[in-house]
């Protein structure tokens, strides 16, 4: 420590290069965490808030929820602590110049899916509607007749609840006949019975029974299943993955270059009788002193940009996931530094010397 | 009793056609308190003569022993511990490590190996060489003498039993070399050290209580000078 600190203080602008770089992969990778979590979040807030283990779909479905249609006398909640029916269909929601996709869902009041109301009322007649609050950020308000495309039925926001989107478009909660209304007209009567899910409450999921044209899925594999959500948490997966890689690399060049540059002195030590393995320690400490500052920074850069990004960019930070990202970052710079250790235990003190 | 003993020791460098005895087969033996010279033209195998004293390379055939102990067939691992211990190098080049300041040399061999000089010691020996000014200075802060008394107080401060130095006086002028020998002389005679010191600089010997003469890798001791 005492080598590396002192190497680090009489050479700051080298040293902060490398901090800056380090920083610059961590800042990036925090950030990438930060939207690859908001978009996941966006995509199954809903599913979080409504708390099931697992959900009854069709089995030609294919784990898609609008591709799955059954009736209410599908299942009568056998084996399972609680259930709750869900009718869904996606639509666009226009008032005035406001235009927004939204993820309407039908539901029974009575049951679990049914959301808190932090603003207005819950609905209460037919065509009212609770919408998610991020729509306000949009320009919706209490009391807004929304027309929507598929139909000419008029929606009117009476509350408001938080945390519920579906695959990234606001959610809108209303009675089941409402939502056959919207989506049947006038046949509406005729198919007042038709769900596209159920959603459970349950410990034991695989004891579940049900006919052979339906499954149950847990809530898990029902997310993986939306519309994109792999795909998209994959290439964000994949990214910060390849950042560690860059990261490790990066400092192994830099090092492996300071290193270099330093054999003539690493060799008159060596001479003297100072120990290959008390200077890898010492390169290793430096490293780890430039990764943890370069990682703190960085952390700190990812909070402030944070703080000032508009709400409509998807990011939100899991403080775990970005510790455990920060950890991993220093260990692989760390890794990278092991790179010049083999140089430094070949340096032959006596060229270093002249001899 | 020797504290310094090579027994027939030779060097080769590599092989075939291109093989050159670098030393010839060699015996020489250091005592403590003594000021030895090792004077050649440059390529004569001086260096290979100081660098086998030294533990910094084996030689092809022969003994070293050092301190009642043999060192030849030992891993550098360990030759490097008995460098530690036993040898103070004053090299030609500046043996500083540029970041550090001048007490922060004699630091960093706190951290590597204990029982060095006490604080009182170091004091004098900063004292006796004239740097304790120069404490808070970074090697480039410093002359070519300067940084030559610094590699001296470098070399002292573990308390080694033998000193080596290489072309000590190289970068110094008359006056500055003559000082640097008188400190060597002084360090040597007073805390019962053997020196060697490898120069193609004559005018040394004069300092020395014994000068040997090296050519083409054979070494012979020459008549004492006073």
């Amino acid at each position: 420590m005492f080598l590396a600190w002192n190497e680090i203080k009489n050479n700051k602008l080298r040293f902060t290069l490398i901090v800056g770089v380090l920083m610059l992969v961590s800042y990036l990778v925090f950030f990438l965490s930060g939207l690859a979590n908001g978009l996941e979040n966006m995509n199954k807030e809903a599913v979080d808030k409504w708390d099931g283990q697992g959900v009854i779909l069709t089995e030609e479905s294919d784990i898609n929820l609008p591709q799955s249609s059954l009736t209410l006398d599908d299942y009568n909640g056998e084996g399972v602590d609680e259930y709750a029916s869900l009718a869904q269909i996606n639509s666009i929601a226009t008032s005035d110049d406001h235009k927004s996709n939204v993820s309407i869902f039908g539901i029974d009041k009575e049951e679990f899916i049914m959301p808190n109301v932090i603003e207005g009322d819950a609905f209460a007649k037919e065509g009212e509607v609770i919408a998610n609050e991020s729509l306000k950020d949009e320009g919706f308000k209490l009391g807004d007749k929304l027309s929507l495309s598929s139909t000419e039925e008029d929606l009117t926001i009476v509350g408001f609840t938080n945390n519920a989107k579906f695959n990234a478009a606001p959610v809108l909660y209303t009675d089941l006949y409402t939502l056959q209304k919207v989506r049947y007209g006038k046949a509406a009567e005729n198919y007042e019975d038709r769900i596209n899910a159920f959603i459970l409450r349950t410990d034991n999921l695989s004891d579940i029974e049900v006919p052979d044209e339906l499954q149950v899925v847990d809530t898990t594999t029902f997310i993986e299943n939306l519309p994109g959500y792999s795909e998209q948490n994959l290439t964000l997966t994949f990214m910060i993955y390849f950042l560690f890689i860059i990261s490790a690399v990066v400092l192994a060049i830099f090092l492996y270059v300071l290193t270099i540059q330093k054999v003539s002195i690493f060799g008159v030590m060596k001479a003297q009788g100072i120990s290959s393995s008390y200077l890898a320690r010492s390169v290793i400490a430096q490293t780890f002193l430039l990764a943890i500052a370069g990682v703190i920074i960085g952390f700190i850069l990812t909070m402030i940009t944070g703080f000032f990004l508009p709400a409509a960019v998807p990011v939100a930070f899991n403080y775990l996931d970005l510790l455990v990202y920060g950890i991993v970052l220093i260990f692989v710079s760390v890794l990278g530094a092991l790179f010049s250790i083999q140089t430094i235990v070949k340096i032959d003190p006596l060229k270093a010397i002249g001899g | 009793m020797a504290i310094l003993e090579m027994n027939q020791v030779n060097k080769f460098f590599g092989s075939g056609h291109t093989e050159i005895e670098a030393l010839k087969p060699t015996n020489f033996q250091a005592e403590k308190g003594e000021l030895i010279a090792v004077i050649g033209p440059s390529g004569s195998g001086k260096s290979t003569f100081l660098t086998i004293a030294g533990g910094l390379q084996t030689p092809t055939n022969g003994k070293v022993i050092i301190n009642e102990m043999d060192i030849t067939s030992l891993k550098e691992k360990k030759r490097s511990a008995i460098r530690l211990r036993e040898i103070g190098f004053v090299l030609q080049a500046s043996n500083l490590v540029p970041f550090l300041t001048v007490s922060q040399q004699m630091q960093l061999l706190d951290k590597v190996k204990k029982h060095n000089l006490s604080a009182e010691k170091l004091k004098e020996l900063y004292q006796s060489l004239g740097i304790e000014d120069l404490l808070n200075s970074f090697p480039s802060d410093l002359s070519g003498g300067e940084r030559q008394r610094v590699a001296i107080a470098k070399a002292l401060y573990t308390d080694p039993s033998i000193i080596l130095a290489d072309e000590p006086t190289a970068s110094l002028d008359s006056d500055r070399a003559f000082e640097v020998m008188e400190m060597l002389k002084e360090a040597t005679t007073k805390n019962d050290k053997t020196t060697i010191v490898v120069t193609h600089d004559t005018r040394l010997i004069d300092y020395c209580d014994k000068v040997y003469n090296i050519t083409d890798g054979r070494l012979s001791l020459k008549q004492p000078s006073h």
